[in-house]
């Protein structure tokens, strides 16, 4: 008799255990892990994760599905093999159900072919190359239609962007030290990534206004990615009388850029694309000499460019005590994109939550996010456009989008202060 | 012992693998795992296992390909991820621009590295040791120049992605590679065993008196680097279409330093050494994703206690030990005989005993 007590009481556990294990979705998070990249990837991910647990998980159908993250260290800054690798084993070995994440395009190139493979939803939220979607999802549809891009805009958009903040700069120079065709040195990494900003920098900057900046590009300089020292760079603009200096370094030549600029007392502003100064880490990196160095960048602190901006930020910081970097804000709003799509599809059967996907409209923390026909997120006014951020009073402060008008639209944030020229810029053009 | 007729006879065979296979752990072991990677499809066809096999002996061959170069002849290559990296390019190009498939483009990639093999080998006419391998350091990284100058044909520093696969499943593609990689690891054994292999170890040895008995080491040299660069580049078009991108990465130090470990770590100068360190390290890298903080610092533990405790590499280290050779013909014997087996005089002959003074 104790003995059908104990095989009924083992069903009954089973009876209980079996569906709650069966209502898990096992989301891959892809990331370089020993890097900030991933790192923040994972953060994100996992912050976005408690909250819908917390809230009683996923509802799909007339299922709840709890969350249960798979961390996936992709080793992708050395190795594209390792990489490819790493997703195949997350798919069949661990059992993901869809992943997220992932950061240097050519190893996201080869992880989206094993996705694809796979027919796996994959939402990356690094890489910004625009052929990671462009040309594949247009072209091959039936083969590529699972990726979807959450964050960053990708590169050409980001270039946008960077030539924006460029001509709030030009504005500053004008206004501020009443040159009329303020002269910009272009510095840009030697890398193939840099080349058509450099290419659509010089035809912009050169051109009359109202289409161009009607300014004048005094040379082009390209010091290696990782170089050391850009002395002889920083002096030639110098001499060459720039009074602003338009950045394209993703690279660590950041570092010693803002560093030997600090330094020397360059009287030209730095703008642009410096992915060094987007971290929280950027004055004591540079030596506290990289005050007044202005770049592109996605969140800021106290800068709230939706209601989620701030609350995400505090809460990230309560939690891992760190600035979030966008590759934070765009795994966590993955999978809110994720939940969104799957509670309207009631299915989580790869072709419904690909349709539901499309229809997306949600509004995370660094803007809203709606894809565009290449599954990839629309840049502009009213969807996410990034931020110009520049480092002043010890913080990083933001100074774009300010009274940016497109059309009828007008763009501010609260938050969003005005740009400052350096004080020994304004004082050696002012002579 | 046997007529032409005889040759591929059942008995004849049975006997050859009793009395020259089987008679020796280390052809044992090669035979086994020769038979391991054939059928190991039947045990398991799990694909994340079938393309880390898949990778191992692309990589494998990689190693192997510099092992006859470097191991060799001595001509130590740290740029031997130029070969690997332009076959992968060259046949990725081939294919988007002439639309050919990945059964001709990976030829023709590989034949493209022979001549690479060459260009990079007449530099080993005039300079030696670290000043040689410096120069091949170079090559990949003109060719990674080279890449990033011409974006809009090589994809720039993106690579070109969208490759053709090997075959239509991952179980096509295992067997696809492992049999060009059989086939591969035992022309480069043969090779190395033959004539020419030994004038490879002389060239390594004293390249002055090689060249003194009448033997032209500037055509052997180039010779060598030929075909190291042929198989290194049938690895790299492998690679690149398994992966279905050739990128830069395929170019870069890491991929030219691989090699060398593998290679050292299973034993240099030996081409199944580099296929054991290959099939060793590889694989237990993704064993190690289990503990993913401690993964690298345990993988260059493990080499650094390998290298101190078997010095020669694992497989001398493990032959050593399972084989000894006959003190009188030279033969090798497995170390559980008592006499050897071709002129039976006694193996283990006990330490002579001291003189008494």
């Amino acid at each position: 008799m104790a003995h059908h007590r104990w095989l009924a009481l083992l069903a009954l556990a089973l009876a209980l255990a079996g569906p709650a294990a069966a209502q898990t979705l096992r989301i891959g998070i892809l990331g370089p892990m020993a890097f900030v990249q991933g790192e923040h990837t994972w953060h994100g991910a996992t912050l976005a994760a408690e909250e819908l647990n917390r809230a009683g998980g996923i509802a799909v159908g007339n299922q709840r599905y709890r969350i249960e993250l798979v961390r996936v260290d992709t080793n992708e800054m050395t190795s594209v093999t390792d990489a490819a690798t790493a997703v195949e084993r997350a798919i069949t070995a661990q059992r993901v159900d869809f992943l997220v994440g992932g950061f240097r395009s050519e190893a996201v190139l080869a992880m989206t072919e094993v996705a694809a493979d796979y027919r796996k939803v994959y939402l990356i939220t690094g890489a910004a190359l625009d052929g990671i979607l462009a040309g594949r999802v247009d072209r091959n549809y039936d083969r590529f239609k699972y990726l979807f891009r959450v964050s960053p805009t990708k590169s050409s958009d980001l270039a946008r962007t960077s030539l924006l903040l460029l001509g709030e700069v030009i504005q500053a120079v004008r206004r501020d030290l009443r040159v009329e065709r303020p002269k910009v040195a272009i510095l840009a990494e030697r890398a193939a990534w840099a080349d058509p900003l450099v290419e659509t920098a010089s035809r912009l900057i050169a051109a009359p206004a109202p289409q161009g900046y009607a300014s004048e590009v005094v040379g082009t300089w390209r010091p290696s990615a990782t170089a050391t020292d850009v002395t002889p760079e920083l002096t030639a603009i110098q001499r060459a009388g720039a009074q602003v200096i338009f950045t394209v370094l993703s690279g660590p030549v950041g570092v010693p850029f803002g560093r030997d600029w600090g330094r020397l007392k360059i009287p030209a502003a730095p703008v642009g694309i410096n992915v060094e100064a987007q971290q929280e880490t950027w004055l004591k990196a540079t030596d506290n000499l990289g005050a007044y160095v202005a770049t592109l960048n996605t969140l800021a602190p106290s800068v709230a460019i939706t209601p989620k901006t701030i609350p995400f930020i505090a809460n990230f910081q309560a939690r891992f005590r760190q600035f979030p970097i966008y590759t934070a804000s765009g795994a966590y709003a993955a999978l809110y994109i994720l939940a969104d799509a799957l509670q309207r599809a009631g299915t989580t059967a790869a072709d419904a939550v690909v349709r539901a996907l499309e229809a997306t409209d949600y509004v995370g923390p660094s803007g809203r996010l709606v894809f565009d026909r290449t599954h990839d997120v629309t840049w502009g006014p009213g969807y996410t456009t990034g931020l110009g951020v520049q480092w002043i009073e010890g913080r990083m402060q933001a100074f774009w989008p300010r009274q940016w008008r497109v059309g009828n639209q007008v763009v501010s944030y609260a938050g969003v202060r005005p740009y400052q020229l350096p004080p020994w810029v304004v004082e050696a053009w002012r002579r | 012992m046997t007529g032409p007729l005889r040759l591929w006879s059942l008995p004849w065979a049975l006997l050859y693998l009793r009395h020259e296979v089987l008679a020796l752990p280390g052809r044992t072991l090669a035979l086994a795992f020769a038979l391991f990677l054939l059928l190991f499809p039947l045990f398991s066809q799990d694909p994340y296992w079938l393309r880390v096999l898949t990778l191992t002996a692309i990589f494998a061959l990689y190693a192997a390909s510099w092992d006859l170069l470097s191991g060799y002849t001595g001509q130590v290559s740290l740029g031997h991820a130029f070969f690997f990296g332009i076959s992968g390019y060259a046949s990725a190009i081939l294919g988007r621009e002439l639309g050919l498939p990945p059964g001709l483009t990976i030829p023709l990639g590989a034949l493209l590295a022979t001549l690479a093999g060459v260009l990079v080998g007449l530099p080993s006419l005039r300079v030696r040791g670290p000043y040689l391998s410096l120069v091949t350091l170079a090559f990949p990284i003109i060719a990674l120049g080279l890449i990033f100058l011409f974006p809009r044909f090589t994809g720039g520093e993106l690579g070109l992605s969208g490759l053709p696969r090997l075959g239509g499943s991952r179980l096509e593609e295992y067997y696809l590679v492992v049999l060009l990689f059989l086939a591969s690891i035992l022309v480069l054994w043969k090779l190395s065993g033959s004539r020419v292999g030994l004038l490879f170890h002389a060239i390594r040895e004293d390249e002055m008196a090689v060249r003194m008995v009448g033997v032209n080491t500037v055509r052997l040299k180039l010779l060598a680097f030929a075909v190291s660069a042929f198989f290194a580049g049938l690895a790299g078009g492998l690679h690149a279409h398994y992966l279905r991108v050739a990128g830069p990465d395929s170019l870069s130090l890491f991929n030219s330093i691989q090699p060398v470990i593998w290679t050292v770590f299973g034993g240099i100068a030996t081409i199944y050494g580099p296929v054991a360190g290959t099939f060793l390290l590889f694989p237990l890298l993704e064993v190690l994703r289990l503990a993913e903080e401690l993964r690298t610092l345990a993988f260059a533990l493990l080499v650094l206690l390998v290298m101190r405790f078997l010095p020669q590499g694992v497989v001398r280290g493990v032959l050593d030990r399972l084989e000894e050779e006959c003190p009188r013909c030279k033969i090798r014997n497995a170390f559980t005989r008592k006499r050897c087996r071709a002129c039976g005089v006694e193996l283990h002959l006990g330490r002579p005993k001291e003189v008494a003074r």
